[in-house]
């Protein structure tokens, strides 16, 4: 349809002032069949049946109006403003209803809302670099040898001399925590190229040059990131020129990047220094930053493909390898900001997506049911509407629109509950997470246009599942038969009634049995007894070798400090592996270097003989072993005065399994010596913390806190985290990249703390699942109540007892109830089995107790008094129903 | 009631511009005209005919005016645009071809 000006014109006068459009045409309308009947008064016909005659001659007049109404063109728009006021009136008659609906909604979304908005930063967040998609790390795949994938900086030179698929290509050490200025910093290491494959400007300053990497040590520079510039430097414009100190060395700062541009990283690292430096950054690499295993990332030439860079890299890699890895072969793995392994975190989501989802689901069920209940009612009001000459389209139209402002406000509210919930989450996981573990990376993830396309979608998709369809439902009537007062009865809103309680018991089943094994497992976890004393004791790591004499100085002179004692390797790191011969045979063992204060510090009882003496060092043959391991070498004797031979176990010993690797340096100490030593003490069995499977050694050989690589442990005075920030405070006056300092409090933690997360998701989740249905089973039988109020009346009448009319309302809920529960349970114990049935599954039975049958027992006997209270007051208002009463209202 | 044949599609648009070519008329004045003139064989759906007029107004070739009528109260009349005139003029050549066409047919098939 064309538009002209004047068509405009009337279009925005009809937008404008509606009602005096609306008022000329009626008025239009009305004077034409006045006119008409004028003329059959002229005619000769009495007055009233010339006006009946005129306008029946003259048809429906609200056809007509509305006829007219469309030829504004703009009568979608016309009537989207119509059907928005008949839906906000319909809201208004019924605010619970559409509060209910909204509120059921949004809160189903909400919650799933902030696992997308998570997923969202995994998987679709791609970092803020022009034409991204370029950009590629070349890897090789992963084996069982590690230092067979690895590139070093010898083969990034390589590939940039002899290969020609990339025009820019910078090779990277990622994700280097450490102190600068004794402030926790990520650092990414790069070469100078990096900037040039982004291809993003400084807002600030410059970027590296190849001046910075040019000689061996190059340029000490750092670039700030954003992130770095907003953390470190309150945004201070006048940044550029000053001067970090990273392990004792100044480093400038020369550019500032800016907002948005993580570096190719899922999180963006508060500063980018030149790789030349490396030494500087990790110290235990000096002299040998060669071998030291680094990323390439390069940007695709245009006008190659990644199917023929592939080919050409593979074709340069099997010249480079050594033979073992030349049948590795060659990857390039988009480098975008996202999760490397997509599909690895899809598989670690889809479960949580279908837990999160579940919430969804019965919260739509709630719905649904409240619509089926509703949809008797609305039956009639279409009826009416259809009979007046409402076309169908029209009324699916208006109910479409009503879905449809209602899933954007239950969308709205989505958001909002997300981001509540989600910067709640994080405000508790800073408070209860175990400090210096996790304070780098823990920010809430923002959300963007991505998480509200997601959740318009999903809030009209569940609106219109759950709303729409029964409602179209009810346009499929016979409008004669309504208006009689006849309910159309073609589906049976009884059976999806009950599948829908089934459903909903059985998904908090499921949640409620997991948050009860949670729970229950973070409780038998916070009693758990590591052996080790705890309460007041701390752990410093990764001392700088060169300030170890200057650190050991200023840790003696610390008041707080009552006692402290070496350890190697570092606590939080397995024993190594080794073999003790007490002249039976070689017995795998497990061993440690401690210093004479170490079982004291710990509060390790020596049960026999005595501990080390200050002046028992490296070199000295003698040891202490654990009870346990006293008994299987001496099974007759007391320990105490035998000798043993003790050497490295070259196989490793058995693999630990561990869940969590809190100390991923590699182990590049030389081997142990073989050597003879004399038993001088007995130490009492500890199990050690279980998290990180760090269990204590079977033997203990003495060393000083002199000795490299020496982690220390020390007993302070007063509240440990009090403590350990004032250590912290003066120990980076002495080194300002001081390793990490943790309270054994933190670590004991750490183990409930990932407990206590999963208890407080499943909790939340079950609890909410638990709160729908119940809401969801009260209002259903309400509704049934009041339905069958009639025949109630009528059974009372006949000579039932209340008890009975009860017992029959309770039974209908007590078959759907029972069903979802019995589902519920197997599911779960299905899952159980099948989780046990997986490597991890023995580690994971011993902390988490999968298969506990009081948590069972407590959560399906929860949903079961729920539901049994949910059903109980609209059964109760049944049997007080007056039989006389009901009947005279026939 | 005797039925009238409906008109042909299009034809109401033609009728209610010639209609106007003269004067400025209301509504139900432009339906008694029509009726009038062809002596009442054709009979305008009095329902369709102000969707009919309400959509020539939007083409922009018709335009109304509120002025009070024969009967005190006042009434929409519609007149005839420029453009009007000139979407009169090629739908009426057009109707005449087409006339033509069909009579020249009926005669000698």
């Amino acid at each position: 349809m064309s538009m002209n000006l004047r068509d405009l014109k009337l279009r925005l006068r009809a937008l404008i002032r509606p009602g005096q459009a609306e008022r000329d045409l009626r008025d239009e309308l009305s004077f034409h069949i006045e006119r008409e009947a004028r003329k059959l008064i002229d005619q000769g016909l009495p007055p009233e049946e010339a006006a009946l005659t005129a306008r029946a001659r003259f048809g429906s007049e609200t056809v007509a109006a509305d006829q007219c109404r469309d030829q504004r063109g703009l009568a979608f728009f016309d009537n989207t403003v119509q059907d928005i006021q008949y839906a906000l009136r319909t809201f208004w008659r019924a605010p619970l209803t559409a509060l209910t609906i909204v509120g059921t909604v949004s809160l189903g979304l909400g919650v799933v809302a902030v696992l997308f908005t998570i997923v969202n930063t995994l998987l679709f967040r791609v970092d803020r670099v022009p034409d991204v998609d370029q950009i590629y790390a070349v890897q090789r795949p992963e084996v069982s040898d590690p230092s067979l994938a690895a590139f070093t900086k010898r083969h990034f030179d390589a590939l940039r001399a002899e290969t020609d698929v990339f025009t820019d290509t910078f090779a990277a050490l990622t994700n280097i925590d450490l102190r600068v200025d004794g402030r926790m910093t990520a650092v990414n290491l790069v070469s100078a190229d990096f900037f040039r494959v982004v291809r993003v400007q400084p807002v600030l300053g410059r970027t590296f040059t190849a001046a910075d990497e040019s000689e061996p040590g190059g340029n000490a520079v750092v670039v700030l990131s954003h992130k770095g510039w907003d953390r470190h430097f309150n945004k201070d414009p006048n940044v550029l020129g000053r001067r970090v100190t990273v392990n004792g060395a100044p480093f400038e700062i020369i550019g500032v990047m800016p907002e948005g541009l993580r570096g190719l990283e899922m999180s963006a690292p508060d500063l980018w220094a030149p790789l030349a430096q490396l030494a500087q950054f990790r110290p235990m690499h000096a002299g040998r930053e060669d071998s030291v295993g680094i990323e390439i990332v390069g940007r695709l030439k245009p006008d190659v493909s990644k199917e023929s860079a592939r080919a050409q890299l593979a074709a340069w890699d099997s010249n480079q390898a050594p033979t073992a890895a030349r049948t590795v072969g060659i990857e390039l793995v988009p480098k975008r900001g996202t999760d490397p392994q997509p599909l690895a975190a899809v598989a670690l989501f889809t479960p949580l997506f279908f837990a999160f989802g579940l919430i969804l689901m019965i919260g739509c069920a709630n719905v649904a049911n409240l619509l089926l209940a509703r949809g008797v009612a609305r039956q009639r009001e279409i009826g009416i509407r259809l009979s007046i000459g409402a076309s169908r389209r029209r009324i699916v139209r208006q109910l479409l629109t009503e879905s449809v402002l209602l899933a954007l406000a239950a969308a709205a509210g989505g958001y909002v509950i997300s981001r509540v919930a989600l910067e709640r989450a994080v405000t508790w996981m800073w408070r209860v997470m175990p400090m210096d573990l996790g304070d780098i990376n823990l920010s809430v993830p923002a959300a963007d246009w991505r998480v509200a396309v997601f959740l318009v979608v999903a809030a009209i998709g569940a609106t219109a599942m759950f709303a729409l369809i029964p409602a179209l439902q009810a346009t499929r009537i016979e409008p004669v038969r309504t208006l009689r007062g006849e309910l159309v009865k073609d589906s049976q809103p009884g059976r999806a009634r009950n599948v829908l309680i089934g459903v909903q018991v059985f998904a908090s089943a499921l949640l409620l049995i997991c948050s009860a094994i949670f729970l229950r497992s973070a409780i038998a976890s916070a009693r758990f007894d590591p052996g080790i004393r705890t309460a007041d004791t701390i752990l410093l790591e990764a001392i700088n070798e060169p300030k170890r004499a200057a650190m050991l100085r200023a840790f003696a002179s610390e008041s707080l400090i009552t006692l402290h004692a070496a350890v190697r390797p570092p606590l939080l790191a397995p024993p190594r592996a080794g073999l003790a011969d007490s002249g039976t045979g070689k017995n795998q063992v497990r061993y440690k270097f401690v210093s004479a204060a170490y079982f004291d510090v710990l509060g390790i009882q020596i049960v026999r003989g005595r501990p080390f003496t200050p002046a028992e060092g490296d070199a000295h043959p003698v040891a202490i072993v654990s009870e346990s391991l006293a008994r299987s070498l001496w099974p007759n004797g007391h320990g105490v005065g035998e000798t043993f031979r003790i050497e490295a176990d070259p196989s490793g010993g058995t693999s630990s399994g561990a869940m969590l690797n809190l100390d991923p340096r590699p182990n590049d100490e030389p081997p142990l010596a073989p050597r003879m030593v004399t038993v001088v003490g007995v130490a009492r069995d500890v199990p050690g913390f279980r998290i990180t499977d760090v269990r204590e050694a079977g033997v203990f050989l003495p060393t000083s806190l002199e000795t490299p690589k020496s982690a220390i442990v020390a007993r302070v005075q007063g509240d440990p985290d009090l403590a350990r920030q004032a250590l912290i405070e003066n120990l980076t006056r002495v080194d300002p990249n001081m390793g990490m300092l943790v309270t054994l409090r933190t670590v004991a933690r750490l183990e409930t703390f990932f407990l206590e997360i999963a208890f407080w998701v499943s909790v939340i989740l079950g609890g909410l699942a638990l709160l729908l249905t119940v809401s969801g089973l009260f209002s259903v039988l309400s509704y049934l109540v009041e339905q069958r109020t009639k025949e109630i009346g009528v059974r009372m009448a006949l000579g039932a007892s209340s008890q009975k009319v009860t017992r029959l309302m309770l039974a209908q809920t007590a078959g759907p109830v029972i069903v979802g529960l019995v589902a519920g349970g197997a599911l779960a114990a299905a899952l159980a089995t099948v989780v046990l049935a997986t490597p991890a599954g023995g580690l994971i039975a011993e902390i988490v107790h999968i298969s506990d049958p009081v948590a069972y027992a407590t959560s399906l006997a929860v949903i079961i008094v729920a539901c049994l209270l949910a059903a109980w007051i609209p059964a109760a208002r049944a049997a007080k129903i007056d039989p006389m009463r009901t009947l005279r209202q026939e | 009631m005797n039925r009238t044949p409906d008109l042909l599609p299009g034809t109401l648009d033609l009728l209610i511009l010639r209609t106007l070519q003269k004067d400025a008329l209301h509504g139900w004045a432009i339906s008694e005209r029509i009726q009038e003139i062809s002596e009442d064989v054709l009979q305008i759906n009095q329902g369709s005919l102000y969707p009919a007029l309400h959509r020539l107004e939007h083409r922009g070739w018709i335009e109304a005016e509120w002025a009070v009528s024969e009967l005190g109260r006042r009434a929409k009349y519609y007149h005839l645009t420029a453009s009007g005139r000139r979407q009169l003029a090629v739908e009426a050549r057009e109707w005449e071809r087409m006339a033509n066409a069909i009579g020249r047919v009926m005669k000698l098939a």
